[in-house]
């Protein structure tokens, strides 16, 4: 009799346990698949609105379109994890002071690298590749920027993304042809900390030089 | 003579394969650098030359030579590259890229490589000596920033040296002549494509490390293809995983 019931019992744990395995499953494959769609829909509006701006700023002139693309790219970017990924160990040391002014200086760089290609994209079509969840917050989105007169070479294009802490899907890194935004930004900047022992003004100082 | 220019282009090999010896740094995102003051010194130098000539003829260039021509000069100038792909793909065992390249060469050929008859379609990968020393698990080396040549590693200088020594040795003295009149015009060509590129370099706080940034990553794409980028993608994303927490 007792054995019977302890036999039930386990059933019922082994039902119990495999049921909330499954549904975890569930549910965390949905939020990946969720993640994945915000991640393509956040990297086609930011497309779409690179292209509008692309056509209406033709006119203007360089450092005018500069200003309005640097509006539009602050969006969609997370420039503090940027900032943060960029600077290392030294971000802790920078007072709030220094880290606002690096901040709106890394945009700025940003803003310079990307720009270029962001402005082709008002003549040249964009096709989404591939999109994957990478671990529990990441989002990569793959795709290439195609001239079907073939006098640009394809550009392949690899966007991450993640949720910041206010719940919105936000830019970390581009990729382009396999070079990494952040990393490049960041052999730069710890090069320039290296070379001052650490000092966050300095860095700055280079900063606006380069400007 | 001849029997020399080997000996000296394997000497060189050598030289750079064994000063090179030790570590991989296949995985590590920067390239070890003890040469960085002579390296920056060097830069300055190439930077100032490129403003002062390279960059205003390759803008003449761009406003005076119609693009369908300069598509022509850029394409006999891929086509003169791809006997190095063909022999560096064979040695690397890549059948496909071997046969693409060599169809795709003797394709060409018929108008001397300036037309592309295959209009890009076929994609063939670039191969040249440094990327076949990589696949023999020769390191990097140390970076070196080269006087008009720019940016490399010193396997891949190694490479380039005994590619440009290795087409001497079996080409006709007319087409040594040719090269000749071919490297500043690849030069020119070179950069009037990569112009925004540069400029975006020049107009960085630390234009050297980014260049040698750039170069690395680009370099090592090219060459371990989609194994190095997953490599360093795996690396990053540990990396931002820690920095979202």
């Amino acid at each position: 009799m007792k054995n019977s019931y302890n036999n039930l019992n386990l059933k019922k744990v082994l039902c119990i346990t495999l049921f909330s395995f499954l549904f975890f499953q569930f549910l965390t494959s949905q939020s990946y698949s969720d993640n994945v769609k915000n991640g393509e829909v956040i990297v086609q509006k930011m497309i779409a609105d690179a292209k509008q701006h692309a056509v209406k700023t033709i006119k203007l002139s360089p450092k005018e379109r500069s200003l309005k693309i640097e509006i539009l790219i602050k969006q969609f970017i997370n420039l503090d994890f940027m900032a943060r990924a960029t600077t290392g160990s030294y971000w802790k040391k920078a007072t709030n002071t220094q880290k606002e002014k690096y901040k709106s200086a890394l945009l700025k760089q940003i803003v310079n690298t990307i720009e270029e290609h962001l402005n082709t994209l008002a003549t040249l079509a964009y096709k989404p590749l591939k999109s994957e969840a990478r671990g529990k917050k990441l989002v990569y989105v793959k795709g290439i920027i195609k001239d079907h007169s073939k006098k640009i070479p394809d550009v392949n294009l690899l966007w991450k993304l993640a949720k910041d802490k206010k719940g919105n899907f936000l830019v970390l890194d581009l990729e382009i042809e396999g070079v990494s935004l952040v990393s490049s930004h960041k052999a730069e900047t710890m090069a320039i900390l290296r070379r001052y022992k650490g000092d966050f003004k300095a860095l700055l100082n280079t900063f606006t030089k380069s400007e | 003579m001849k029997q020399n220019k080997f000996v000296f282009s394997y000497l060189l090999i050598l030289l750079f394969v064994l000063s090179s010896c030790s570590t991989n740094l296949k995985n590590s995102a920067e390239s070890t650098d003890p040469f960085e003051s002579l390296n920056r010194n060097i830069f300055a130098f190439n930077k100032s030359l490129d403003q002062n000539i390279v960059s205003p003829v390759s803008t003449a260039y761009v406003k005076t030579i119609p693009h369908s021509i300069r598509k022509n000069i850029s394409n006999h100038l891929e086509w003169m590259d791809t006997p190095s792909t063909i022999v560096n793909s064979a040695l690397q065992m890549d059948l496909e890229n071997t046969i693409l390249a060599s169809a795709k060469f003797m394709l060409n050929g018929l108008s001397f490589g300036f037309y592309d008859f295959d209009n890009n379609e076929t994609k063939i990968q670039k191969k040249d000596l440094g990327s076949t020393l990589a696949k023999l698990n020769v390191p990097e080396g140390p970076f070196l920033m080269l006087p008009l040549l720019g940016p490399k590693t010193a396997r891949d200088f190694t490479g380039t040296l005994s590619d440009r020594q290795n087409l001497s040795n079996v080409s006709s003295n007319s087409v040594n002549k040719l090269s000749l009149v071919e490297i500043p015009v690849n030069l020119v060509d070179k950069r009037s494509k990569l112009a925004k590129n540069i400029e975006n370099i020049y107009e960085s706080p630390d234009p050297y490390t980014k260049m040698k940034s750039y170069y690395i990553q680009n370099r090592r794409k090219n060459v371990y293809g989609d194994t190095y980028l997953e490599d360093k993608n795996n690396k990053l994303d540990i990396e931002f995983e820690k920095l979202l927490q």
